[in-house]
């Protein structure tokens, strides 16, 4: 797996819990989970440092959740090592599991308590006191707009008003990290957007996010994606490094006032030399795809090229596929070729336990 | 400020489940008003066991009266109603076959003349059921006729011999005094003759006790198990013992109060005598909810998910029916269902509960004893359980 690239934490109030070393807030080390034969992660290594998102992406089934539960404790790993904030999940100690917030796939709240009532009594199983509860749970249901039904039965609120009440369950006692199985799941556009400004102030805080989803769009939102598909890690970079990624460095669209053919083009003798390594895509006949590992402009040699076949460049712009597209080319890329290696793995594994 | 934050998640567990349960109108109506309605209609409607009709065959040539009006001592003796006296014996058989009598009584034909000659006659008593218990009652029944019978025919044969007693010298004995020398009469040592409700409803009470705890605390362990928030309670800072324990403590209160208002419907509606000392009542009452409640949790913990959970309290219920002594007395069967009937804390609830309530004192203290027993081992089973739940990593 490449080099974990740094990434910017925007501001932090350099939260660390007592006892714990200031590292990445979340890391995995070539850890695997078999469920009777069936691997569900494989050699996952990952860091997440402290105070930014990490969104774990994949299909359904691709090990996201197998993953966070890993994270949590609630799974051990059948091979490699897990730490969050320090420690072995497993082992996790009291006061560690006060820094954990988190909001499973299924969470279903307690439908004859009131909203209020159903974060107040996660608070108070997380640890916070009666003086400073009543103040927390007011603050978080008016951050997630619930403040005016805080006194409905949490089985009456719609859909989405549950899934934000979970949310607010899940970060009411102030997590140092939070991990969140699919929260926008089932709830409108709009909705998702609001849920994660809330994500992105907490991180603002200082707080540590995993925050899985089926919704590849919403990789944007994150500071580093991990994509997942069929337990492996497939890519773990900048929602911008994915498509560099994917697309094999910065791609830039061209258009010119004649035809131009992208084969006899990457014949010429400058793009031959060329240091950027400019690689073309006939788009149409007037226009190219070009990526290079030069930032997303032209190379002068490839405009000399093109002016040397008869065109002229008469417009060019950044090409921004959508993360679909950059998703479904990293799984088709990574799942094609290592289909066989795979397969090799799987079979020395299903070997390794049967020995065992 | 950390050493506040036991208690804290202690009661929030207390709280929650509390109020989960009370806003559930229709499970507390189903809780509270349910049980006092079925209690009241069996009071009420319970009327014990119906007389036996039966039909006496006095053949023509046996010497005894034909008249249904001269068996009428036996009616007011046994619990047999005659319904009528016939010569012949087929149609007594039909009426028995088609269930308009349960027995008939047929009397030797020539009893008189073979008790004069100093032979035994035979009495048969025909009855035509399944019931294994039926059967038994009405043999005890036939047993008593017999008797009855032959007080009859001795009483008959010395009213013909005493004058000619008396003449020889010999004092005169009356019939009915040669015929049963002894008579018994019983006397009940209870303090109370409580009525078919007033003796039942201590034991119902009991029951519903149980039943309630039980149903209670299964049904909430199982909901969590198997609904999400088991996930975040695998991750909250709380360990399983401090989750059941709340769970103890509010099952507590919901079932206390419940049995409270029971208690009260009880004995002001239905006039259950309570002669036993409030506070024992009280503490006989809380330690079958905590023996209860803990079995409750142990069932829940065992099983493979909510409708296995609710299927386990129903059985739980319906073996403190049959072997709770509730029906039947425990004593009633062989040693090893006996062992079961101990094993369930209704057994020792019901014993103390009546004892207190209609005798006002019990000798069986050392019950209190084996319900807190029974609360702590079954606490123990849903502890060791839950935690295994709830850090299930392998």
């Amino acid at each position: 797996m490449s080099a974990t690239p740094s990434i910017a934490v925007r501001k932090t109030d350099d939260r660390v819990p007592l006892g714990v070393s200031a590292g990445p807030a979340i890391e995995l080390r070539e850890v695997s989970r078999r469920f009777n034969g069936t691997v569900a992660l494989r050699q996952v290594s990952l860091d997440v440092p402290r105070g930014s998102i990490l969104g774990l992406i994949g299909p359904s089934g691709s090990g996201k959740t197998t993953a966070v539960r890993l994270l949590t404790g609630i799974l051990a790993p059948t091979a490699g090592d897990v730490r969050v904030l320090g420690e072995q999940p497993r082992h996790f100690r009291r006061a560690t599991r006060e820094q954990i917030g988190y909001m499973p796939q299924g969470f279903l709240l307690y439908p004859e308590l009131t909203a209020a009532e159903n974060v107040d009594f996660m608070a108070s199983l997380f640890g916070l006191l009666f003086s400073h509860r009543r103040r927390r749970v007011r603050e978080v249901l008016e951050l997630l707009d619930l403040w005016t039904v805080r006194n409905r039965r949490a089985s009456a609120l719609s859909g989405g008003m549950q899934r934000r009440l979970e949310l607010a369950c899940a970060f009411v006692h102030d997590p140092a990290v939070l991990f969140l199985d699919e929260p926008t799941a089932g709830i409108d556009p709009l909705l998702r957007r609001s849920v994660w400004q809330e994500l992105q102030r907490l991180r603002d805080t200082g707080r540590t996010l995993l925050v899985t989803t089926q919704y590849v769009s919403e990789a944007e939102e994150c500071d580093r994606v991990a994509l997942l598909a069929e337990g492996r890690l497939i890519a773990l970079e900048a929602p911008e490094g994915l498509r560099r990624k994917a697309l094999g460095g910065d791609v830039v669209e061209i258009e010119t006032d004649a035809p131009v053919d992208a084969e006899a083009l990457t014949e010429h003798p400058v793009l031959l030399v060329d240091s950027a390594g400019t690689r073309l895509q006939q788009v149409g006949p007037r226009s190219l795809l070009a990526s290079s590992n030069n930032g997303a402009s032209v190379s002068p040699a490839l405009t000399e090229a093109i002016e040397a076949s008869g065109a002229h460049v008469v417009a060019m712009r950044e090409h921004r596929p959508s993360f679909d597209e950059v998703f479904a080319l990293l799984v088709e890329r990574e799942l094609g070729t290592d289909t066989t290696r795979a397969d090799a793995e799987s079979e020395r594994e299903a070997a390794d336990a049967d020995r065992t | 400020m950390s050493v506040l934050k036991g208690p804290t998640r202690f009661l929030a567990v207390v709280g929650k489940e509390i109020i989960s349960v009370i806003r559930r109108p229709g499970a507390l109506v189903s809780m509270i008003a349910g049980p006092f309605i079925i209690m009241a209609v069996f009071g009420l409607g319970y009327v014990g066991r119906p007389q036996y009709r039966a039909i006496l065959v006095i053949p023509p040539d046996s010497g005894l009266p034909q008249s249904a009006a001269e068996y009428q001592e036996i009616s007011d003796d046994t619990p047999v109603e005659i319904v009528g006296v016939m010569a012949d014996p087929a149609p007594a058989r039909a009426a028995l076959a088609d269930r308009r009598a349960d027995l008939i009584v047929i009397a030797p034909s020539d009893g008189e003349a073979r008790f004069k000659a100093g032979q035994q006659s035979v009495l048969v008593v025909e009855y035509n059921t399944e019931d294994p218990v039926s059967a038994i009652y009405a043999d005890t029944v036939a047993a008593q006729l017999s008797a009855e019978a032959n007080k009859l025919l001795i009483e008959r044969a010395v009213r013909a011999g005493t004058d000619q007693a008396a003449q020889a010298g010999i004092p005169k004995i009356p019939a009915e005094v040669i015929a049963e020398p002894t008579k018994a009469e019983a006397h009940n040592l209870a303090p109370t003759r409580p009525s078919v409700i007033a003796f039942f409803g201590p034991a119902v009470l009991a029951l519903i006790v149980q039943h309630m705890a039980v149903t209670l605390s299964a049904l909430s362990m199982s909901r969590e198990r198997f609904g999400g928030i088991i996930e975040v309670l695998r991750v909250a800072p709380i360990a399983a013992s401090a989750i059941l324990a709340g769970k103890l403590v509010a099952l507590l209160v919901l079932v206390g109060g419940t049995a409270g208002i029971l208690l009260g419907l009880m004995l002001v509606l239905l006039h259950v005598p309570m002669l036993g000392d409030p506070a024992q009542v009280v503490l006989s009452l809380a330690a079958l909810a905590v023996a209860s409640v803990s079995l409750g949790l142990a069932l829940s913990v065992l099983a493979d998910s909510e409708r296995q959970a609710v299927q386990l309290a129903l059985l739980a219920l319906l073996a403190s029916v049959f072997f709770g002594g509730f029906v039947l007395d425990l004593n009633d069967f062989a040693l090893p269902v006996r062992i079961i009937g101990n094993a369930l804390p209704v057994t020792h609830g019901i014993q103390l509960a009546q004892d207190l309530f209609l005798r006002g004192e019990t000798n069986q203290f050392w019950r209190l004893g084996v319900l807190a027993a029974m609360g702590l081992v079954f606490f123990a089973i849903a502890w060791l359980a839950y935690r295994r739940t709830l850090r299930a990593t392998a």
